[in-house]
């Protein structure tokens, strides 16, 4: 039996087209390597760069910033000029305050300045433990962390447990730093507005809905709230009661950022749940930082173990970087020593924040924000002048008729192009207790002549 | 295998990297014991889950059970079942100075590793080869800290605001003063922390638009930073020019993907010296790579600064060449100075500009006074200006430190990794069982040493790191090496295949230079 012929031809043409298909040059569908070297030679010739940094106007505000010789303690001598301080966040005075100097001093004598290293390879030393356990039996929770930068404490806590497909609520007075943690983390972020428990409820209801749809996803994304109990930026407190409600109801976890509110609100300064009477373990974890009342550096978390142990091995800026110099943890040490034994500065300091919150309103021009007890004030311009720029210069103007005549302000500075929602410009008014209330008076009294005298 | 580059003008001194690979054997062994390791996890945690074994880690709250769980089982698998068994190596509390001996806090575990407790005692004088001391500045000499003191009695600890408020002091002033002219530009602008210098900056310097070229082991605080600045990020292979080279061509030639616009500008991240690796990076080829492209250096000094060079200035001193070739020096204070905090310098106008756009200018508080004061006395004697030649001493004894260290432990057998000339060692280990043991036997001998494994390196490199001090004794260095040398034997470490050791008698050379 023998094939046809022309099956045979057939079956011959067939194998020298796969043979000529085979060895034939694959071809794309977009011709990509289509120029030539010389055409690649001329592109790299003709290419230019933008520089690397933008040229800088040589008056640039922030370029002619204020030198202070010496400690910025009560009496700060500003470019030269003696000045009563109310611009450092020196909440309790900590700052030049004896016994706190004396156990740095020991501390260096001991250790030395630095660790040269970080927490995993021998940077950890007992003052660390002792300051965790210290600062964990005053928060009355089960345990804390240290971190060694105030900024990087709520920017690495963050990242550490929100993810990529997570979602965060999160205040729109929210500080910077909060901002760069949400950024780090890659979570849908979204922003309710400030201090309004209606509109987050709006969100949350919303989030349920979409839940519905999606069940077996929503089983997996875990919520978060991130809230300030005294914010930076509005001098405002946030109403916890309502936000632990809305907790249970919808189960989202919070996220305490409590860097002004540590050390100035609370019967014993434990911070804005003292201040509420609210247990501390419906809080999922605290954060603040040791630069404001404590006068030291650094932050810290705390809450629970099952929360705050975490943190040791995804926290970034805890893991990756040097561990907090033990002068300044065996400083934080002592002033926590002192809020411990003296627990009325924290009356004090608030009856101050009331004298002065009084003493400021009606001065015409400018208006008050902030809560009556919050020692960070804002001064704002009750109307604009039209353009940012120009209201900037209205209150350098303001604050440089005061620092002339012997008291020391600032105001408050964020970088315009990168908040998310930008406050407007502020002068920033801080009390201590270390000031008197001749001093407070005189500020008030300064203040609104400079009001009188640059705004009419 | 070595590569020996003698680039011709290009390289003034040889440079010499190892990066030896092991037998194959290792590799499988390796992966064994990682499969074992599994399995047991495995097992532990399906008895864990039915009750037959106690729950150790602390658990969520009563309230709160029926909350989203705050982490997936799974991604703690490593964390529960192979860190734990061997966590008692990392985060050993120490109570006295980070010098060339310390003492440690003795810490014993009743319930394998889950909880520990202190038992009261310390153990004096173990060897440090862990802590980042180079050029031994972490002291507590009375005299070397007494300007430290006066500062600290005059400052305090505290600064209690930002830079671009209240918080620039004199103290900083005077210190970026310094360090400008230590490193010889223009300006210099410091920070109080090494990690947030890199993650706050690069995101003022670029944004959308922009391409950075970040090297494939950089450190996560570079990551971190070039993450949140929006750009996009191509990685070429560790140290290898050709494919940076072509990285950099492909950019130009094509353009941002999909719309084909020029980007806006090229900017090229390495680091000196890279922790892990030991490696130093070709920086007379990145150069002339930048200039030839039009691109951007970012320079990240951390471990090199003080480390390497005649006089301590960094890898562009170490490779003859000047600053003004590098557009953007970083660097930390940390390792070197035994301080704190980290510090940009560069032109005027890239000082200028970070001043004013700067996160950490704005939004973080300003490094402490007397930490600031330690850096001044550090470099002031490093650059001789307290009249002693001190300084160069620190730098000298370093680099015959690291000659020897590293010599000796190729001779022995070992496989290192990295350039002849970093002080930075990494001695490589393979095998996860051997991690817990080297670390362990080294500190019965009194000698605390770092070891590191994944996920900081790649799974199948575990490794010792080793970080010489000029502030060793030659005694301190011997007594290490021998211990190296017992357990190396003990625990099988010595895999290299062309170590001298193997043919003593050809390699009788007389090394002059580095016996007196």
């Amino acid at each position: 039996f023998q094939a046809p012929a022309y099956h045979l031809i057939l079956e011959g043409i067939l194998i020298l087209w796969i043979i000529r298909l085979l060895f034939s040059k694959t071809y794309k569908l977009q011709e990509r390597s289509d120029l030539t070297l010389k055409e690649k030679e001329e592109l790299i010739e003709e290419w230019q760069p933008e520089p690397l940094v933008p040229p800088v106007p040589k008056d640039h505000p922030a370029l002619n910033y204020n030198i202070v010789s010496g400690p910025p303690t009560h009496i700060i001598t500003v470019n030269g000029k003696e000045c009563i301080n109310f611009a450092s966040f020196n909440f309790l005075g900590l700052l030049d305050n004896e016994k706190v100097k004396s156990a740095a001093q020991a501390s260096l004598k001991k250790y030395g300045v630095g660790t040269c290293g970080p927490r995993g390879f021998y940077g950890t030393f007992d003052v660390h433990l002792e300051l965790e356990e210290r600062l964990a039996k005053f928060m009355r929770t089960e345990e804390a962390i240290i971190y060694s930068y105030g900024f990087a404490t709520i920017a690495s806590a963050i990242p550490a447990y929100s993810k990529r497909g997570d979602i965060v609520f999160v205040d729109e007075a929210a500080c910077f730093a909060i901002q760069k943690g949400l950024q780090a983390s890659r979570s849908n972020i979204k922003l309710f507005k400030h201090n309004d428990m209606a509109d987050l409820e709006r969100l949350l209801k919303e989030q349920e809905t979409e839940d519905q749809k999606n069940p077996r996803k929503a089983r997996v994304t875990r919520r978060f709230i991130v809230v300030e109990g005294l914010y930076m930026n509005t001098g405002d407190i946030c109403p916890l009661p309502e936000l632990i409600k809305l907790k249970y109801k919808y189960k989202v976890r919070i996220f305490l950022e409590e860097s002004l509110s540590f050390g100035v609100l609370g019967e014993h300064g434990r911070g804005i749940t003292e201040h509420f009477g609210i247990n501390i373990d419906d809080i999922d974890l605290i954060s603040a930082n040791m630069e404001n009342s404590l006068a030291s550096i650094g932050g810290f978390c705390c809450g629970r173990s099952f929360i705050i142990d975490h943190q040791r091995l995804s926290g970034q800026g805890y893991c990756f970087s040097a561990s907090l110099p033990p002068l300044l943890a065996a400083a934080a040490i002592e002033a926590l020593n002192i809020m411990e034994d003296n627990p009325d500065i924290f009356r004090t300091l608030r009856a101050k924040c009331e004298h002065i919150h009084k003493a400021l309103q009606g001065i015409s021009g400018l208006k008050v924000v902030g809560e009556s007890f919050s020692p960070a004030l804002h001064l704002q311009l009750e109307e604009s002048c039209g353009s940012r720029e120009n209201d900037v210069k209205l209150l350098k103007r303001v604050v440089d008729y005061c620092m002339n005549s012997g008291v020391a302000l600032t105001q408050a500075c964020y970088l315009e192009k990168e908040e998310k929602c930008l406050p407007p410009p502020s002068i920033r008014v801080v009390i201590t207790v270390e000031q008197t209330e001749q001093e407070l008076d005189k500020a008030a009294s300064l203040l609104k002549e400079a009001a009188q005298s640059v705004l009419n | 295998q070595k590569n020996g580059v003698s680039n011709g003008t290009l390289y003034k001194k040889t440079f010499i990297e190892h990066f030896e690979q092991a037998p194959m054997y290792v590799a499988v062994f390796t992966f064994v014991g990682f499969a074992v390791g599994t399995i047991f996890g495995y097992l532990r945690d399906f008895m864990r889950a039915w009750g037959l074994e106690k729950r150790n880690i602390a658990a969520e709250r009563e309230q709160q059970k029926d909350f989203v769980p705050l982490y997936q089982d799974f991604e703690n698998f490593y964390t529960r079942n192979l860190y734990m068994r061997i966590r008692d190596n990392w985060n050993r509390p120490i109570c006295s100075v980070p010098g060339p001996q310390f003492d440690l806090m003795e810490r014993v575990t009743d319930d394998y590793n889950w909880t520990f407790r202190f038992t009261g005692r310390t153990i004096k004088n173990v060897i440090n080869m862990g802590s980042y001391n180079y050029l031994g500045f972490a002291e507590t000499d009375v005299n070397a800290l007494k300007t430290v003191t006066r500062e600290l009695e005059k400052y305090g600890t505290g600064v209690c605001s930002t830079r671009q408020e209240m918080g620039t002091l004199d103290k900083h002033v005077e210190l970026e003063k310094l360090v400008a002219t230590f490193l010889g530009v223009e300006d210099a602008m410091v920070f109080g922390m090494g990690f947030a210098t890199n993650s706050m900056n690069i995101p003022a310097l670029v944004g959308k638009g922009c391409l950075i070229l970040s090297d494939e082991l950089n450190h996560t605080s570079l990551v971190l930073g070039a993450r949140l600045s929006g750009a996009t990020i191509r990685i070429f292979k560790h140290n290898n020019m050709q494919s940076l080279e072509k990285l950099l061509r492909d950019a130009i030639i094509y353009g941002q993907p999909r719309t084909h616009r020029a980007w806006r500008k090229i900017i090229i991240l390495v680091e000196g010296i890279y922790s892990m690796e030991g490696s130093i990076v070709r920086l007379p080829e990145i150069v002339s790579l930048k200039n030839k492209y039009k691109a951007y250096l970012y320079l990240d000094e951390a471990h090199s600064i003080g480390a390497v060079g005649a006089t301590g200035r960094g890898v562009v001193e170490y490779f003859g060449m000047s600053p003004d070739d590098v557009d953007v020096l970083m660097g930390t204070f940390t390792k070197s100075f035994g301080a704190a905090g980290g510090y940009i310098a560069g032109k005027k106008g890239l000082v200028d500009f970070l001043r004013t756009h700067s996160h950490s200018a704005v939004y973080a508080t300003s490094m402490c006074p007397p930490v600031a004061e330690q850096i001044i006395r550090a470099m002031k004697c490093l650059m001789g200006l307290d009249g002693t030649t001190q300084g160069l001493q620190r730098v000298r004894q370093l680099e015959k430190n690291t000659r020897y260290f590293r010599r000796k432990l190729h001779e022995m057998g070992f496989i290192i990794y990295g350039n002849d000339d970093s002080p930075v060692v990494p001695l490589l280990l393979y095998m996860p069982g051997k991690i817990g043991a080297f670390a362990r036997r080294m500190l019965e001998k009194n000698i605390g040493v770092v070891v590191v494994g994944f996920p900081a390196t790649p799974i199948t490199e575990s490794r010792a790191r080793f970080c010489v001090s000029a502030a060793h004794t030659r005694e301190m260095l011997d007594k290490v090496l021998n211990a190296l040398d017992e357990l190396g034997d003990y625990l099988q470490l010595k895999y290299s295949r062309y170590s001298k050791s193997s043919h003593p008698e050809l390699y009788e050379e007389t090394r002059l230079e580095l016996e007196d």
